[in-house]
C-alpha cells in the first residue's frame, strides 16, 4: 500500500500541469515547429517553379511533392503518437526534426522528380509526422486552464513564417539555386532537433507507466497489448471520439479549400495580381489574430468550448458560401477578413477539444488517429474542388462546396456527447480502478464517476493519469466538481491546424 | 476625355496588326492608326509598339478628334526618334470634325525606330514604336547552377524567327555556340518560337553571358541570360553554421537540464509558486495521504 501511495505521490507532481513557467517554453518549441513544418511546407511554391523549369514536369507532378509530404505527415502521426507513448516525447521530437532535415538534405541531391517524391515527401514528412503530434500533445500536457491561449500563440508560428519564409526561401534560390537552398533548409530543419530538446518530460510515457504497474498483476506486456495501448485503438469504439472524427474530416474538407482558390478566384473575378495577393495577406494577418483571439477567449470558460467550435466552424461556413457573392473589391476584401478569422479561431479550438472527449491521458493517441482519419477529408476535398472548378467554370461550387463541408461538420460536432449540456462532461475514466486510488478519492469522486457514462478503455489500468487529474479538478477550488470541470476540459486538435496549414 | 482604345479601335488594330504580318516587301501595309482625342487644358501622348519582322511598307496613320473651336484646318508633321522629318509637314482639312493624317515609310533595318505624328496647334501625339519583336520574360537575376551540374536556359517570343542561335559572350566578343563541335557540352533545342540551351557537365569557366538571337529578315532580336557556376562548398557554409548552431543548442538545453536535475523539490516548489491552484492541490492530496 505504501509503495503505491508513493508511487501516486510521486507520479502525481509529474502529471500536474504547471500551465506556466516551463510549459510556456515549450509553447515557444511548439511556435518553432509549427512554424518550420507549415510554414515551411506553405512557402515551398517557390522551388515548384524551379522543378518545373530543371525537370521539365509538369506543374501537377511537381505539386506532388507537397501531397506526398502532406499525406506522410497526417497518416503517420499515429506513429508519432504510439513512439512518444512508448519512449517519451523528447527522444521522438528530436528524432523527428533530423529526419525532416535530412529529406531535404538528400532532395538536394536528387536528379529525378522521383528522387523529389521519396526525400522531401516521404522521408520529410515521416519527420513532420514525429514533430508535430507530441508537440501538440506536450502542450496540452503542460497547460490546463490556458491550454487554448498556449495552442493559438504556438499555432500562431505557422502564419508568421509563412510571411518570412516566403521571401527568405526566394533569396536562397536566387543565391544558392535550388539545390543549395535545400540543404540550408535542410539545416534550418535540424532547429526542431533543438525544439524536441525543450520539451521536458512531465512524467514518464504511459505505456512505460502502464507497463510497471503492470509487472505485478498478469503480463500484460505482449506485443499485441503494448501495441494496442501505444495507439489507443481503444479510442476507436470511444463514441465522442468516433463522432469528432467524422466532424474533423469534414471540416478538413472544407478548409482549405479557399486558400487554394482564393487567389485563382480573385483573379478571376478581374482583380490584379498584387490585390490577390493583398486579399491572402490580409487573410494571413487576421488567421493569426483570431488564433490567439479565440484561444484567449476560450480560456475565459463564458462558453464551452464546443460550443465555441460551433460558433466559429458555422461562422466560417457561411463566409465561405458568400465568398462567390463578393464581386466588389471592398466586398471580398470584408468577407476574406471575416473568413480569415474565423478560420484562425477554428483551429486552437479544433484540437483544444479533444481532452475534453477522451481525456488528457488519451490524447497523444487521439491526436494521431484523428491526424489519420481526417486525412482522408484532406485528400478528397482539393480534387472535388477542382474538378467542380472544371466543370462549371468558376469557383463558385467550390466555395459553396467548401462552405458546406463545413456546416455539415459543425452539425456533426452537435452530435457529440455530452454538447447540449451546460457544464463541461466528467473527464473520461475506466470504472475499474485500483483499490488503494478508490479509497482515498471515493468520497471526493463520487459525483463524477456517477456522471460519468463515457465508455472506458478497453484496457484496464490505464487509470493513473485519469485519477490524477479528477483530483486536481475537484480540489480547485474546493467547490463541486462539475462546475470545476468545465474550466479543465477544453483542449484543442492539432487536426485541424494540420489540415489548415497545409495550404 | 476619350479613352484612346475603346474596345472597337482595339480590336481594329489587332485585324491590323495581323494584316502586317502577312505583308511582303512592296506592299504597303496599313500598319496602325491612332485616335487622339485633344480637350481644353488635356494633353495626351499615346504609345503604340509595332512588332516588325521584315522589311516593308508602312502607312502610319493619325486621328485627331474633340478639338475645341473646330478650326477649318491644322498643320501636323511627323518625327522619327525625335527628329522633325524633312518635308513631311502637311496641311489636315477638316473632316466630320476629324483631322487624318497619315504617311507611308519605307522600314528597312536602319529605319527602325520612334515614329511620331506631331501638330504644331497642340501638344497630342502619337507615337508608333517599331521594334523587332522584343523578349520580354527576361530574368533581370543570374541563373545559379552548381560545377557537373546542367542548367537550361531560354528564351521566348511571340512571333516565330527564322531561326535561333546562341552566343557566349566573352568580354565584348559573341561566340557563335556549335553545337556539333561540343555535342559533349551543349545542346540546343528550337522549337518555333522558342529554343532552349542545355549546358551540361558545368565547370566555372561556363559562367557569363549568354546571348539567344532570334533572326528575322530584317534584323535580329537579342536578348541575354547570366549564368553562375558555383562550387558545392557554396551553400555548404551556412549549412555547417546551421548545423553548429543547432549542436550547441541541443547541449546546452540538455546541459542546463541536468543542472537543473538533482534539485527535485527545486522543481516541485518553483511550479508551485508560478502557477495558480494546480500546485496546491497536489501539495493538499500529499496532506491527504499522509
Amino acid at each position: 500500500m505504501m509503495e503505491k501511495t508513493q508511487e501516486e505521490q510521486q507520479s502525481s507532481p509529474q502529471m500536474a500541469a504547471p500551465d506556466g513557467g516551463w510549459g510556456w517554453v515549450v509553447v515557444g518549441s511548439l511556435f518553432m515547429s509549427s512554424a518550420l513544418v507549415f510554414g515551411l511546407i506553405r512557402s515551398l511554391g517557390v522551388f515548384f517553379v524551379e522543378f518545373v523549369q530543371y525537370f521539365g514536369e509538369s506543374a501537377q507532378a511537381v505539386s506532388w511533392i507537397a501531397s506526398i509530404g502532406l499525406a506522410m505527415q497526417q497518416l503517420m502521426s499515429p506513429i508519432g503518437a504510439a513512439a512518444s507513448n512508448v519512449y517519451g516525447t523528447r527522444p521522438v521530437v528530436m528524432m523527428g526534426g533530423f529526419l525532416s532535415g535530412l529529406g531535404f538534405i538528400l532532395a538536394s541531391q536528387a536528379t529525378s522528380l522521383v528522387h523529389l517524391y521519396l526525400t522531401m515527401g516521404l522521408i520529410s514528412g515521416l519527420g513532420w509526422a514525429l514533430v508535430f503530434t507530441p508537440t501538440v500533445a506536450s502542450v496540452m500536457q503542460y497547460f490546463t486552464v490556458r491550454r487554448s491561449l498556449a495552442m493559438g500563440l504556438g499555432f500562431t508560428g505557422v502564419g508568421l513564417a509563412s510571411f518570412a519564409f516566403s521571401p527568405l526561401f526566394q533569396y536562397l534560390v536566387e543565391v544558392y539555386a535550388w539545390r543549395g537552398a535545400l540543404l540550408v533548409l535542410g539545416g534550418l530543419s535540424f532547429n526542431m532537433i533543438a525544439c524536441g530538446a525543450l520539451i521536458r518530460p512531465l512524467g514518464k510515457p504511459k505505456v512505460v507507466l502502464k507497463t510497471e504497474n503492470l509487472t505485478k498483476l498478469n503480463k500484460c506486456s505482449s506485443l499485441l497489448s503494448r501495441i494496442f495501448e501505444s495507439f489507443e485503438l481503444s479510442l476507436l469504439s470511444h463514441r465522442g471520439f468516433l463522432t469528432y472524427a467524422v466532424a474533423i474530416t469534414f471540416f478538413n474538407a472544407g478548409y482549405f479549400i479557399p486558400y487554394i482558390h482564393l487567389v485563382a478566384h480573385s483573379r478571376h473575378i478581374g482583380f490584379t495580381e498584387y490585390q490577390a495577393a493583398f486579399v491572402i495577406s490580409v487573410t494571413g494577418v487576421v488567421d493569426i489574430m483570431g488564433r490567439v483571439a479565440s484561444g484567449w477567449f476560450s480560456d475565459l470558460g463564458k462558453i464551452r468550448m464546443p460550443h465555441m467550435l460551433v460558433v466559429w466552424t458555422g461562422l466560417l461556413g457561411l463566409s465561405l458560401m458568400i465568398i462567390p457573392v463578393a464581386v466588389v473589391y471592398s466586398g471580398l476584401i470584408v468577407i476574406s477578413v471575416v473568413y480569415g478569422f474565423c478560420a484562425g479561431a477554428m483551429t486552437p479550438l479544433a484540437f483544444a477539444v479533444v481532452p475534453e472527449i477522451v481525456g488528457i491521458g488519451r490524447v497523444l493517441g487521439a491526436l494521431g488517429l484523428l491526424q489519420l482519419i481526417e486525412s482522408v477529408g484532406g485528400l478528397l476535398g482539393a480534387p472535388l474542388s477542382g474538378w467542380l472548378k472544371d466543370c462549371t467554370g468558376t469557383y463558385t461550387l467550390s466555395f459553396i462546396a467548401a462552405g458546406s463541408f463545413l456546416v455539415l461538420g459543425m452539425l456533426v460536432t452537435m452530435t457529440l456527447p455530452y454538447f447540449w449540456s451546460c457544464t463541461a462532461p466528467p473527464p473520461p475514466s475506466p470504472s475499474k480502478r485500483m483499490s488503494q486510488d478508490g479509497s482515498i478519492e471515493d468520497g471526493l469522486l463520487k459525483q463524477t464517476l456517477s456522471s460519468n457514462s463515457v465508455p472506458e478503455s478497453l484496457c484496464p489500468l490505464d487509470d493513473t493519469p485519469y485519477s490524477d487529474k479528477e483530483l486536481k479538478v475537484c480540489w480547485k477550488s474546493d467547490v463541486t466538481c462539475p462546475v470545476q470541470e468545465r474550466d479543465e476540459i477544453p483542449q484543442e486538435m492539432m487536426h485541424h491546424t494540420n489540415s489548415g496549414e497545409i495550404l | 476625355m476619350d479613352l484612346f482604345l475603346t474596345n472597337s479601335s482595339f480590336a481594329l488594330h489587332k485585324t491590323l496588326i495581323e494584316r502586317l504580318e502577312l505583308c511582303g516587301l512592296l506592299e504597303v501595309c496599313f500598319a496602325d492608326w491612332a485616335t487622339i482625342s485633344w480637350n481644353t487644358g488635356q494633353n495626351q501622348v499615346i504609345i503604340e509598339e509595332l512588332a516588325i519582322l521584315t522589311p516593308q511598307y508602312i502607312e502610319l496613320l493619325c486621328n485627331l478628334i474633340d478639338i475645341p473651336n473646330n478650326p477649318p484646318y491644322i498643320t501636323g508633321y511627323w518625327t522619327k526618334d525625335g527628329q522633325e522629318i524633312e518635308n513631311s509637314e502637311e496641311t489636315v482639312n477638316r473632316n466630320n470634325e476629324q483631322y487624318i493624317i497619315k504617311r507611308t515609310f519605307s522600314i528597312q533595318a536602319r529605319d527602325l525606330g520612334n515614329y511620331s505624328c506631331m501638330f504644331r496647334e497642340n501638344e497630342a501625339q502619337v507615337t508608333f514604336v517599331l521594334v523587332v519583336p522584343v523578349i520580354k520574360d527576361k530574368r533581370d537575376k543570374p541563373v545559379v547552377s552548381y560545377t557537373g551540374d546542367s542548367v537550361v536556359l531560354e528564351c521566348k517570343l511571340k512571333h516565330t524567327p527564322n531561326t535561333w542561335n546562341w552566343y557566349k559572350a566573352n568580354n565584348t566578343e559573341k561566340g557563335l555556340i556549335n553545337v556539333t563541335a561540343n555535342p559533349l557540352n551543349y545542346k540546343i533545342f528550337i522549337n518555333g518560337n522558342e529554343t532552349k540551351l542545355t549546358v551540361l557537365n558545368l565547370t566555372e569557366e561556363d559562367s557569363g553571358k549568354y546571348i539567344c538571337s532570334a533572326e528575322f529578315d530584317i534584323k535580329p532580336s537579342e536578348s541575354y541570360v547570366e549564368l553562375k557556376v558555383l562550387s558545392y562548398t557554396e551553400p555548404l557554409k551556412p549549412f555547417i553554421a546551421i548545423v553548429v548552431e543547432v549542436i550547441v543548442l541541443v547541449t546546452l538545453i540538455l546541459l542546463w537540464e541536468k543542472c537543473n536535475k538533482p534539485d527535485g523539490a527545486n522543481v516541485f516548489s518553483s511550479t508551485r509558486d508560478e502557477s495558480n491552484g494546480v500546485q496546491n492541490n497536489t501539495a493538499r492530496q500529499r496532506k491527504l495521504e499522509h
